[in-house]
């Protein structure tokens, strides 16, 4: 993969929001609510979302398993790293397929971004834990990824719209 | 190539969104079904503590021995002799588990036989070990404790 | 859209909060204990559910230390060998406790009776080693057999000449009455305790119905869940005591553990089981139904039934198994009671 220095420059810097934005959900832990460790609200999916279009699959791969490695290693909890990795790599293939179809929207790729990163982060709870007791918290948390997704499609919403007249949307 | 976003809700997002839901609604009622999504497990426990937690199948590959206070204890898991090939493979019906010999006086534990459902449990006081089945898809009019 | 974003977040905030508050029941800890030669399971639930089981392990514990007939130690023991007891520290159960026996004596007729401790010896029931002892061996055996005889008086304890206590057929109601404090000092929500056939059923279920017991079909003993019925009981201990518990077998007849103090024979009353239960009360129902069910059960059917019909004390309700198939359950119980069909028993409810 060849990347352009603005490219570049634009990987870096949605990196850097991924990671900012990952900070801030930790200001609000869902995982107080849903006693699941790792659980959280996925606003990183903001990027993920926007990278997807904005520069491709594979960019978008690249800011996403930076940002992972990157706030495992902030945080000092490699634990941590599988559960964003397998939230952050079930949303993305779940978002990849889904832009591809013409009639959904920036919501329906979204929410189902959203679903897909529950169901990884629950995928491994089962996986450290060794037990199936997270499957317990899988409804709920579908049921919240659907206003979480609504969330992150309404701003990924408001940002292409802010951002249309400018040369991002081109490539 | 980037297929440029839509960005007002259309019908197919609401697919998704109901896609999410029933996928919701079929794994909350799965769980309702099923009840505890654990594994039916034998605990051991000897002089109190606990000493042993195996699930009723591994006794397949061989029985379990437990010592204490003198006597040893052979667990195994019971085949059902009218129908042996069924129950040889235990996921296609009652997986039971008994105390198959002892060297304790009073054979109690021997005498108990089968137990295969979550809560029912093999006590032997000389040998002061109790097995003991926990998990498992609770039992419909099981019972939550026995007088007598 | 600013304010579609606003309320959106809002409703999630609001969603979060409710899902912070952790059901208090899925709090739970099963311990088993290996004490007063039975199995016991504890399980307790809510925030305090660990240090309560815990707790409650240490009451039986202590109360085993003072009351076991076979720790040469215990106080028990003690007074036993020596006929008389001054009460140190380890004793400070033994008070209340006789003076419970001595009540309940009273009450039965003799049906009760803690000193009919050297006949049980003589059928082997103490150490396990089971015969027949002789008429003439019976019969001097209970003359020692008088619980008017046990004398406390201040911190001391004396028997009479000869005479030994067994404490079997009360201790663990009282372990139980003990619990119920152990639990109430927890603010424990709910538990299941079970002391080896003395169930106490603290609270409701997890679900909101009340708990399950099974009462032991006499006749099917070596099956699990051969029920004669089940008991749906809240608030409740419940208590069995049946011939098929504790028996042995020589020249063909059977010989079970419940003696009667009146005969120094395994009780025939035509009773295989005899179950009392009582609400959990001001906190010695449990004594009372743990005492009560070996009376009943000497009494057999008629005197038992009569005793429930006159007593006036704390109120208690009878479920009684008879040899000739017949199970017959006394009109407090009747709504709570549920025949296992497959027992093959005839349901009779006695009133008033």
């Amino acid at each position: 993969m060849k990347l352009t220095a603005k490219q570049l420059t634009l990987c870096a810097l949605l990196t850097a929001m991924a990671l900012a934005l990952s900070y801030l959900e930790n200001l609000f832990p869902l995982s107080l609510a849903i006693p699941v460790p790792g659980v959280k609200l996925g606003l990183a999916n903001i990027v993920t979302l926007f990278a997807l279009y904005a520069l491709g699959p594979g960019e978008a791969l690249l800011i996403l398993l930076a940002r992972c490695l990157l706030g495992a290693l902030f945080a000092g909890n490699m634990n941590a790293l599988i559960f964003s990795l397998l939230g952050g790599l079930s949303a993305m293939g779940t978002m990849i397929l889904l832009s591809r179809r013409r009639g959904l929207s920036v919501y329906g790729v979204s929410v189902g971004g959203a679903a897909a990163h529950n169901c990884g982060q629950i995928a491994a709870a089962l996986l450290t834990l060794g037990s199936a007791a997270p499957l317990y918290y899988l409804p709920i948390l579908l049921a919240v990824s659907l206003l979480t997704g609504g969330l992150t499609g309404l701003a990924s919403a408001c940002l292409f719209q802010g951002l249309r007249h400018t040369d991002l949307m081109k490539g | 190539m980037k297929p440029s976003p839509k960005l007002r809700p259309t019908v197919w997002d609401g697919l998704v969104v109901l896609c999410v839901a029933a996928l919701a609604v079929g794994v909350a009622f799965f769980q309702w079904r099923g009840g505890t999504t654990e594994a039916l497990t034998a605990v051991v426990s000897v002089d109190g503590t606990e000493a042993d937690r195996f699930a009723p199948a591994d006794l397949l590959e061989a029985p379990r021995t437990y010592e204490n206070n003198g006597y040893t204890l052979e667990v195994a898991l019971s085949i059902d002799y009218e129908h042996p090939a069924s129950s040889a493979l235990p996921s296609s019906g009652e997986s039971g588990l008994r105390v198959a010999r002892s060297d304790c006086p009073t054979q109690d534990c021997v005498h108990t036989g089968t137990i295969s459902r979550s809560g029912q449990s093999i006590v032997c006081l000389p040998a002061r070990i109790i097995i003991r089945l926990e998990g498992g898809t609770p039992e419909d009019g099981g019972v939550d404790a026995i007088l007598g | 859209m600013r304010r579609l974003a606003l309320s959106l977040l809002l409703l999630l905030l609001l969603l979060s909060g409710c899902g912070g508050q952790v059901s208090p029941d899925e709090a739970q800890e099963s311990i088993q204990v290996i004490a007063m030669d039975t199995a016991m399971l504890v399980t307790t639930y809510g925030e305090q559910s660990v240090p309560a089981a815990y707790a409650c392990e240490d009451t039986i514990r202590d109360l085993e230390k003072q009351l076991s007939r076979t720790d040469p130690d215990s106080a028990v023991s003690q007074l036993n060998a020596a006929g008389e007891l001054e009460l140190g520290e380890l004793g400070e159960e033994l008070i209340p406790i006789l003076r419970a026996a001595e009540t309940y004596r009273r009450e039965t007729d003799g049906a009760f009776d803690i000193t009919v401790a050297p006949v049980m010896s003589a059928w082997g029931f103490a150490a396990g080693s089971f015969r027949v002892p002789s008429q003439a061996e019976l019969d001097g055996l209970l003359e020692l057999v008088d619980g008017s005889a046990v004398g406390v008086e201040g911190r001391t304890v004396t028997l009479g000449p000869g005479q030994a206590i067994d404490l079997g057929g009360i201790a663990k109601g009282y372990a139980a009455d003990k619990i119920v404090k152990v639990l109430r000092e927890h603010e424990v929500p709910r538990a299941n305790i079970n002391l080896g056939g003395n169930v106490l059923a603290y609270g409701d279920r997890p679900d909101g119905t009340p708990w399950r017991v099974g009462i032991q079909d006499p006749a099917r003993v070596g099956e699990q869940n051969a029920f004669a019925g089940v008991l749906a009981l809240t608030d409740s201990f419940a208590v069995t005591s049946g011939g098929y518990q504790r028996y042995f077998e020589q020249d063909g007849k059977t010989y079970h553990h419940i003696i009667d103090p009146a005969t120094g024979y395994p009780a025939d009353s035509g009773l295989t089981s005899v179950t009392v239960a009582a609400g959990l009360g001001e906190g010695d129902s449990g004594t009372m139904c743990d005492a009560y069910s070996t009376a009943l059960f000497i009494m057999g059917e008629k005197k038992a039934l009569d005793f429930w019909r006159t007593w006036e004390g704390t109120p208690f309700e009878l479920v009684l198994v008879t040899e000739d198939g017949r199970v017959v359950v006394t009109e407090g119980l009747a709504d709570r009671f549920t025949p296992d069909e497959t027992s093959g028993y005839a349901l009779e409810v006695a009133s008033r």
